[in-house]
């Protein structure tokens, strides 16, 4: 029997704007919680190329795209889409409740 | 004639990277992260030590070891020794100097030669609260030392070590950062170098989780010479950083800055920050600045940036090198074409890369510890 992830609210569905962010942590994990036309996602808040927050960063195209460097990563599968990050994002399961947010820990394979 | 006034350089500080040195806290804002001195810092694991976190709740003792024939002592802020080699540079140092509740004090009277080592150990007991810390080495004119000055146990610690190196004396440091995992450590290392003195310092880190060192040197005389010497080794998810700071201030003096290190496992993360600041009247500087890193594994990242300020041309050398990569396999095919094993092939070359440095340790003991400590290291990658 594999293990139910454990859902967790993260924020309010009205929190973020559409395209927008939302930086939340939760159980010392530091998320971003991205709505892009009307899907909501959640990866890791911080580009795996440098330590920069994600919350601060260009979503379009299913893309979150550092405002530094221009990493961007693929808002379904957190695999990097264009430099200089290398190294995939963490992804979470998310889940709508109401008007809650719910996010699972730990990332979703 | 105002146009005019604006293509004159305007008086600003002379270093573009150690500008506006300061002792107050309240001169530094809390960094954000993009910061030039904070950039690659991961700021999130300091504990605060950047932010306001309170530095005198944590727990962490220092003790020295020394001969009858030199002074140990304690003292309060306000003692006059205290605060003379030390220009900080960031927040956190300045805040460790406002923070600290009594520094230690080691003094070598002028003309005594210390026939044994100077032991300064600094343990933690814990890293759950910050501490701040202060230690000054004073070495009297003509006197000569070694000092072994180690880090060990868990502690988020931020400190500054001091030292003033009298005319025509010898000092020589190894500071040995052998924390344990989850130790957050942020130091600088000042010195002060009289007239044609000699001021030796090897950095060796290898545990903590985030450690951050910042030995710099200023000349109080000419003729001075200062060597400063790194070894590193970075294991999965370790933050070691180095910031090198060399200023020029005075002619004919020499600087040596060489550091190497060695990155295995994801998420290692070496950083090494050189400056040399050459001034005006610094002429007849000779100086030259080295970092060379190796790269054992994939996931490692290095962050390798040496700078130069000169603002005379009368100098008898000024140069930098920077170099990041892997073992070269030509060595290894060297090696294992004499029968060597692939293993022992690697941990040969890796000797030799680290022998040059560590080779140079004043205290034949500590420097086989140091060598078998990387081998241990390597011995854990393979």
């Amino acid at each position: 029997m594999t293990e139910q992830p454990q859902f967790v609210r993260a924020c309010a569905v009205d929190d973020i704007s559409d395209p927008g962010t939302f930086a939340v942590e939760l159980s010392g994990t530091p998320l971003v919680i991205v709505k892009s036309d009307g899907e909501i996602f959640a990866l890791d808040e911080f580009c795996t190329h440098e330590e920069v927050s994600l919350a601060d960063g260009e979503i379009y195209d299913h893309t979150v795209e550092c405002w530094l460097h221009g990493s961007c990563f693929d808002l379904r599968t957190g695999k990097p889409t264009g430099p200089p990050a290398s190294k995939p994002l963490a992804t979470y399961q998310v889940r709508i409740d109401g008007d809650d947010v719910l996010v699972s820990l730990p990332p979703a394979e | 004639m105002s146009s005019l006034a604006g293509a004159v350089e305007a008086a600003g500080p002379t270093s573009s990277l150690h500008g506006s040195g300061s002792l107050d806290p309240d001169d530094f804002p809390v960094p954000a992260g993009r910061e030039e001195e904070w950039r690659f810092t991961p700021l999130r694991r300091l504990r605060g030590l950047h932010g306001d976190a309170a530095l005198d709740l944590g727990k962490v003792s220092v003790e020295v070891d020394a001969d009858s024939d030199i002074t140990v002592g304690k003292a309060k802020h306000g003692d006059a020794r205290i605060g003379t080699a030390l220009v900080s540079s960031d927040r956190v140092g300045a805040r460790a100097f406002a923070g600290f509740g009594e520094a230690t004090i080691v003094t070598v009277p002028p003309g005594v030669v210390a026939a044994r080592h100077v032991g300064i150990n600094v343990v933690g007991e814990s890293a759950e609260h910050g501490a701040a810390g202060h230690i000054l080495v004073e070495v009297g004119a003509n006197a000569s030392a070694v000092v072994v000055l180690q880090y060990a146990g868990s502690a988020t610690l931020a400190d500054n070590v001091e030292f003033v190196v009298g005319d025509g004396a010898q000092l020589s440091v190894v500071s040995l950062q052998d924390w344990a995992d989850d130790a957050v450590h942020l130091s600088h290392h000042a010195a002060l170098v009289g007239r044609d003195a000699t001021f030796a310092h090897t950095a060796v880190s290898l545990g903590g989780s985030v450690v951050r060192i910042a030995p710099s040197v200023r000349y109080s005389g000419s003729g001075g010479n200062a060597e400063l010497r790194g070894v590193y080794f970075a294991d999965a998810g370790q933050h070691l950083e180095h910031r090198l700071f060399v200023d020029h201030n005075e002619p004919n003096c020499r600087s040596r800055v060489t550091y190497k290190g060695a990155l295995q496992g994801d998420g290692a993360h070496a950083v090494w920050i050189g400056d040399v600041l050459i001034r005006v009247e610094a002429e007849g500087t000779d100086s030259y600045e080295a970092n060379r890193n190796l790269v054992l594994t994939d996931g490692t990242r290095v962050d390798s940036v040496p700078n130069l300020e000169i603002l005379t041309g009368e100098v008898v050398r000024a140069g930098h090198a920077s170099t990041s990569g892997r073992l070269e396999d030509e060595h290894l095919f060297y090696l294992m074409s004499r029968g060597i094993g692939l293993k022992e092939a690697r941990r040969l070359v890796i000797r030799g890369f680290f022998g040059e440095l560590i080779g140079q340790i004043e205290v034949p003991e500590l420097a086989d510890r140091v060598m078998s400590a990387i081998e241990a290291e390597l011995e854990k990658g393979m």
